[in-house]
């Protein structure tokens, strides 16, 4: 039983037994969950993230693509004293959810497929780190709507994808953003800052 | 229930399935979802407009229901078809409307008063209250009044700085009321904060039917419950009276014929009077004539938002774990004048702010990498936001529901036709709340990031009520003050249709206190035989 279901119990159990106050004790008194380092600082509540990616093939995108995709997202989220888009599977998901947008939203595809053409177009996986980080700056920089513009559109289309998938997986939000909800209290923290009750 | 209770039997028919709602709600983690909340790509925005893929299985599918408007009339219409209906997502603010609202029109010359005042509804919104546990702070306001109320929610650091702001602004603010307990109350258990709430509450800590007014009723055994049964027809007979209702099984498309001595519509606002209108060729009950317009949703839009810099880089906080907020009662219109000028009647904001479950701004900064990162994590707890709770829009004649003349479901029942806009007023009013709301934000002493004004589409707030009018007089309404059809007696409609105005609260708790009102009167009319 993981501590989730537990706290899912307590909470069940409170309403019945009619005793709220030993259930929080009880809480506040259970073990930490044995996790990661830092477990004492996370998100206890938050369960494993599911197996899918650690023998994901690739469904949409070509092994070249991929891999093109891999290095482009370790570059918008690096891998640094936090877990990157690399260990939060960032490339895998996209191609999972481009993959699944054949039945209702073919012009995703066809736009992917456009991006990473482009992308194959400036030979982004034979250049080496240096060159293809030069390479995602200078797109991040054409945000002006000239004919270079291209190289932003599909800087965009990555990076709002990433950003989503990062944020979204157990490392960026539970080990990255530390992210406290979806926890089982008997209170909620109230505020306890005087200077925010003065503006 | 409160039929049941009383010795009615009762068949009670619901459109959708009957969901197990223990095993369908829990906490589920974005990573745990196959699309990490936004759903299979294309699929939400073009057949479950408005859900998430958290929720969209409890909402209704636009292939099998589908609704037209005109091409420069969009309206949205949230539905959800499934035992316990938009009770088991929605957003939990029970307010108390006041005569400001009610008697509107006599203060400033608009439209109809409401053909009850607040002494006459205010017992039925303490027995509702104290029901379904509304946990609320008293405000001491006669715009906003105050009832029987479990301990509010505290505020998070977001919420109380806002609040500061309001006290330095002169805002009235409190928590936001909400139908979610803090104490134990009827066998349920209070909230444990993990702000999963429109998902489905998995204890039963919010109110929804199926956790609290359904398990007394069927308790009686005089309940028989029949989902998946698509009513299509009120019947009537050979007196003028109503004889019982037409379904269709929705798996087999059988019809099916139900005999009763009083018929209840509470089937949403929109589809009660859809129903109405199916039954009788220019709608049944509608002697009036007004029986579909006056067609209104609240106002809503965009609001502000942006960072909070005193919370930069601050220990992050379970701030999202009561899905509250603060609440700024309307403070328009409400003196003894009864307009400022700009525009009459009035508007309520809400503000919170903090970590969120997903950093919402995110894809609006610049730049990528580690700073990128940093800059994320540091602004996730200093997020912040004033929105629109409601805003009153306009009863107007104009804005009507009507028969599709050729669109049909998917159980060949006529679907509605929606013809509804805002007017000069609403645009004004909604003008007003993003100047204020901009105030309330720097005064808070925000960093504004995104303001841009853009008024909603109507329907979106999903406080759509009216149609079905009440009031004094036959001639201009459909319904008495207990929500009994003038022309029918032993027919009732309970919901929003009612409304004859929005005023500026949420709707819900003056359904249900006018749905235990109207009960309470049919119940007595029964026993003397009067209907």
């Amino acid at each position: 039983m993981t501590r989730r279901e537990i706290g899912w119990l307590v909470v069940r159990a409170a309403a019945v037994a009619g005793g709220p106050q030993f259930f929080a004790d009880w809480v506040k008194a259970a073990p930490p969950h044995a996790g990661p380092p830092h477990a004492h600082e996370l998100n206890s509540f938050a369960p494993p993230e599911p197996d899918r990616w650690s023998s994901y093939q690739p469904k949409f995108l070509s092994a070249e693509e991929f891999k093109m995709l891999d290095a482009f997202t370790a570059i918008l989220i690096p891998t640094d004293e936090t877990p990157g888009a690399r260990e939060a599977h960032v490339t895998p998901f996209i191609d999972f959810v481009i993959n699944a947008a054949a039945e209702y939203a073919p012009e995703m595809q066809r736009e992917w497929r456009k991006s990473m053409n482009w992308l194959a177009g400036r030979q982004f996986g034979q250049l080496s780190g240096e060159e293809q980080l030069s390479l995602v700056r200078q797109m991040s920089e054409e945000g002006d709507g000239s004919s270079e513009g291209k190289g932003f559109a599909v800087y965009q289309l990555i990076r709002d994808m990433t950003i989503h998938a990062f944020y979204t997986s157990r490392a960026g939000l539970v080990d990255v953003l530390e992210y406290k909800g979806y926890a089982y209290l008997t209170e909620f923290p109230a505020c306890t800052h005087p200077e925010h009750h003065q503006v | 229930m409160a039929l049941a209770e009383s010795g009615f039997k009762v068949a009670l028919l619901e459109a959708g399935s009957h969901i197990d709602w223990m095993k369908e709600f829990k906490h589920r983690w974005p990573y745990e979802l196959p699309f990490r909340g936004r759903g299979e790509p294309g699929l939400l925005r073009k057949y479950f407009r408005g859900s998430t893929e958290y929720n969209y299985r409890i909402m209704i599918d636009d292939r099998d229901n589908p609704y037209t408007t005109a091409p420069e009339k969009p309206f949205r219409w949230s539905r959800s078809r499934v035992l316990g209906g938009r009770t088991l997502h929605w957003s939990r603010a029970s307010d108390r409307m006041s005569d400001l609202e009610f008697k509107a029109a006599s203060r400033d010359g608009y439209g109809e008063d409401w053909p009850i005042s607040y002494n006459e509804i205010a017992p039925y919104y303490d027995r509702i209250e104290r029901f379904i546990g509304v946990s609320a702070a008293a405000a001491n306001l006669p715009q906003f009044p105050d009832g029987s109320f479990l301990p509010p929610m505290p505020l998070n650091c977001a919420e109380t700085i806002f609040q500061s702001a309001c006290r330095k602004t002169g805002m009235p603010a409190t928590p936001r009321r909400v139908a979610q307990l803090t104490r134990m109350l009827n066998h349920r258990p209070p909230c444990h904060y993990c702000g999963n709430c429109v998902n489905g509450c998995d204890v039963g800590a919010m109110f929804n039917t199926v956790v609290s007014t359904l398990p007394p009723a069927l308790k009686t055994g005089n309940v028989t419950l029949l989902c998946d049964s698509v009513v299509s027809h009120v019947l009537m007979n050979d007196e003028h009276r109503a004889r019982g209702v037409r379904y269709i099984e929705r798996y087999t498309n059988r019809p099916v014929e139900i005999e009763a001595g009083i018929v209840v519509l509470a089937g949403s606002s929109l589809e009660n009077t859809r129903l109405l209108l199916n039954s009788q060729k220019g709608g049944l009950a509608n002697g009036s004539g007004v029986l579909g317009h006056y067609l209104m949703d609240q106002i809503g839009g965009a609001g502000v938002s942006g960072f909070l810099p005193v919370l930069k880089g601050a220990r992050i906080r379970n701030d999202d774990g009561k899905a509250g907020g603060l609440y700024v009662p309307n403070f328009s219109n409400i003196g003894l004048r009864a307009g400022s000028g700009k525009f009459i009647r009035g508007y309520a904001m809400s503000a919170t702010g903090g970590a969120a479950q997903f950093p919402a701004f995110a894809p609006g900064l610049a730049g990528f990498g580690s700073d990128f990162k940093k800059q994320v994590k540091s602004l996730y707890p200093a997020y912040a936001r004033v929105w629109l709770s409601g805003g009153e829009m306009l009863a107007r004649q104009e804005n009507f529901v009507e028969l599709d003349p050729e669109v049909r479901d998917r159980w060949g029942i006529p679907v509605l036709k929606i013809h509804c806009t805002h007017c000069d007023n609403d645009r004004r009013l909604y003008e007003d709340f993003f100047a204020r709301a901009q105030e309330l934000f720097r005064a808070a002493g925000g960093e504004i990031g995104d303001a841009k004004p853009f008024l909603a589409v109507p329907g979106s707030l999903i406080h759509e009520v009216g149609t079905c009018r009440m009031g004094a007089d036959p001639k201009k309404s459909v319904l008495n003050s207990f929500c009994q059809t003038h022309d029918i007696s032993n027919l009732f409609v309970f919901g929003g249709g009612c409304f004859v105005t929005t005023g500026d609260k949420h709707p819900t708790l003056t359904m249900m206190a006018l749905t235990a009102r109207g009960c309470d009167y049919l119940i007595d009319s029964a026993r003397q035989g009067e209907i």
